[in-house]
């Protein structure tokens, strides 16, 4: 796949995305450039931009990966479009930015089963809730271990990690 | 899945025999057959990334490489590739070649350290020490050049920490040789020993459409004849030009059927394919600096003023590593730090490779993914039946009051005078 068709496929998929592209120069005889597209997407439209890319070839989400903006949650899906070509990946990088009094999130289980692990990672670490998920279990944290360690006005785990400075002062 | 009330449950760890690391898989069993399996995860989770975000990039560099021992350069060069997208850093060529050099290596040992496992997993202990004794070769290698056998702490962001001068060349060289003289009796001992092929054939099978739908990675995707693998796909370093073809049970001669005998073959044949680009980047390595950064306090400078954001990728001996990070200028360290590990995607394989299997093929199975689960915090114990978690300070107390039991008991005289 061509970074261009991808582009293609989220732009039709929902109007307005305007994804960037980063090319990456790869190689030292012959360099090459590698392209990489990166597009903010609202909520609403998440679902639509994954099924467009998976409708246009092979998907892999590599993984979700988020943060903590003060009262915002920004989430960025890691996608591979045209997984398996040689030559042919792009990967695709959807923004998506929610607000911490609604920290609601489509689940795209229903079109890329592989997603789950992941998605049920950032419920544990960051407190989002993702609507259609198929379970929603610990998969990292004990069960009932309390905060999201990835929030940073997280009670809980300053607590936690007070404790282990403390310690930590203690015997060195 | 038919219920009935012949259906028992049977836990398999966080801590069994039949596990290297600690997972738990709760199986419900039909008489022998396996009916379903529940897989829970982080009883090795450290908060490596939590602990990332708190320190500069270059201790954050050191922790990537402790994440996993055998994926020692794995990590290491995803998180490279990554800040070095988001802060503009360029690799000098050769030290792009020794990256791959020493990634190249580290598959061919850890390749080896699984067929190793998978013979140990058969009951066929005699291969596991031939596996093992010859897979001392790499090792060694791997020691002359940076060394360490394992944590190699080679990359650093803007090229390597360590050339390979001339005089160790023909070391590697006769590493290659040897693996080469190797690879048929090998290839032979797993391939067409008929016990080995009647415990691995059909046995944990994962279809194309499974691992294309669960986003499984690596030799587990390639097993099923999907032709997925970072290097070709998606080039990086100097893969692309290397010619990098992901390696299918095809290559063998062989119509993919997702077993662990197709596992094996993919992943004895990926030994034969790193000598290849070992040797050829060995040739074709060109002169000159290997770091744009031979000073440590210019490069922290550089990291602090850099802004932006990045993704690092690399096919690790069993799949996809990715790592994402993001910098913000007038801070030392990554604002965010997410690492994917190959495992990470291939847990879910494991839900249609158990589906209707003999209970005395877990182990097999449950190693066919060569799992790494050392990528997840805290202790969890199980005790009357509750759940309960004991933090560090009561761990460390329990285990100084048993090494003091047990080293009074051992000599008269008290072997440490406590720690202070």
């Amino acid at each position: 796949m061509t970074a261009d068709q991808v582009r293609r496929a989220l732009t039709a998929a929902v109007p307005g995305l305007q994804p960037e592209l980063r090319p990456r120069k790869v190689g030292v005889r012959a360099p090459v450039e590698v392209p990489e597209l990166w597009a903010e997407v609202p909520r609403e439209g998440l679902v639509a931009a994954v099924a467009a890319l998976k409708a246009a070839g092979p998907l892999h989400i590599s993984i979700i990966s988020g943060r903590d903006v003060g009262e915002e949650i920004e989430l960025l899906y890691h996608l591979a479009a045209g997984y398996g070509t040689p030559g042919g990946e792009v990967m695709v990088t959807l923004r998506v930015t929610v607000p911490k009094s609604d920290p609601t999130v489509p689940s795209i289980c229903g079109i890329l089963p592989g997603a789950e692990t992941t998605e049920r990672e950032k419920i544990e670490f960051l407190g989002v809730n993702f609507t259609g998920i198929p379970s929603t279990a610990h998969v990292f944290l004990p069960d009932g271990f309390p905060g999201h360690p990835w929030r940073k006005d997280d009670p809980e785990t300053a607590k936690l990690v007070n404790r282990l400075v403390e310690w930590e002062g203690k015997d060195a | 899945m038919p219920e009935t009330q012949n259906v028992y449950e049977i836990p398999i760890g966080p801590i069994h025999p039949a596990l290297k690391e600690p997972i738990r898989l709760t199986f419900r069993v039909e008489g022998e057959r396996i009916r379903g399996v529940d897989v829970r995860t982080g009883f090795a989770h450290r908060g490596i990334e939590f602990m990332g975000m708190k320190r500069n990039l270059i201790q954050t560099l050191y922790l990537s490489e402790r994440i996993c021992g055998i994926c020692s350069i794995s990590h290491p060069i995803a998180i490279t590739l990554a800040v070095e997208r988001a802060a503009g850093i360029e690799v000098p060529p050769r030290a792009q070649y020794l990256r791959v050099i020493y990634s190249e290596l580290e598959r061919i040992h850890s390749h080896l350290l699984w067929a190793g496992v998978a013979a140990h997993e058969l009951g066929f202990d005699t291969l596991l020490h031939l596996t093992w004794k010859v897979r001392e070769q790499v090792l060694d290698i791997l020691e002359e050049l940076s060394g360490n056998r394992i944590d190699y702490a080679i990359p650093i962001y803007g090229g390597v920490r360590r050339d390979i001068v001339p005089a160790q060349v023909p070391k590697v060289e006769a590493m290659v040789r040897y693996y080469r003289g190797l690879l048929d009796e090998l290839l032979d001992a797993f391939l067409r020993d008929p016990s080995v092929e009647a415990r691995t054939r059909n046995v944990g099978i994962l279809t194309a459409e499974e691992a294309d739908s669960l986003c499984a990675v690596g030799p587990t995707a390639r097993a099923s004849g999907l032709p997925k693998d970072v290097r070709q796909d998606r080039p990086y370093l100097v893969y692309g030009e290397l010619g990098v073809k992901a390696i299918t049970p095809r290559d063998y001669g062989l119509e993919p059927r997702g077993d662990v005998y197709d596992k094996a073959v993919v992943r004895l044949l990926e030994v034969g394919q790193s000598l290849d680009l070992i040797e050829t980047c060995l040739v074709e390595m060109p002169d000159g600096e290997i770091t744009s950064f031979p000073k440590i306090p210019a490069l922290l400078a550089h990291l602090k003023k850099a802004e932006g954001e990045g993704l690092g990728w690399h096919e690790a001996p069993r799949g996809e590593v990715i790592h994402y990070i993001r910098l913000e200028a007038g801070v030392e360290e990554p604002v965010v730090w997410k690492v994917k590990a190959p495992t990470y995607s291939n847990v879910m394989s494991w839900v249609p490779m158990f589906r209707d299997q003999e209970v005395a093929d877990i182990p097999i199975i449950a190693a066919s993914i060569d799992p790494c689960i050392c990528c997840m915090d805290r202790v969890h114990v199980v005790r009357d039946g509750s759940e309960a978690t004991v933090q560090m300070e009561e761990l460390l107390r329990l285990s100084r009051e048993k090494t003091d039991r047990v080293t009074r008991r051992l000599s008269p005289v008290p072997r440490h005078g406590g720690w202070a």
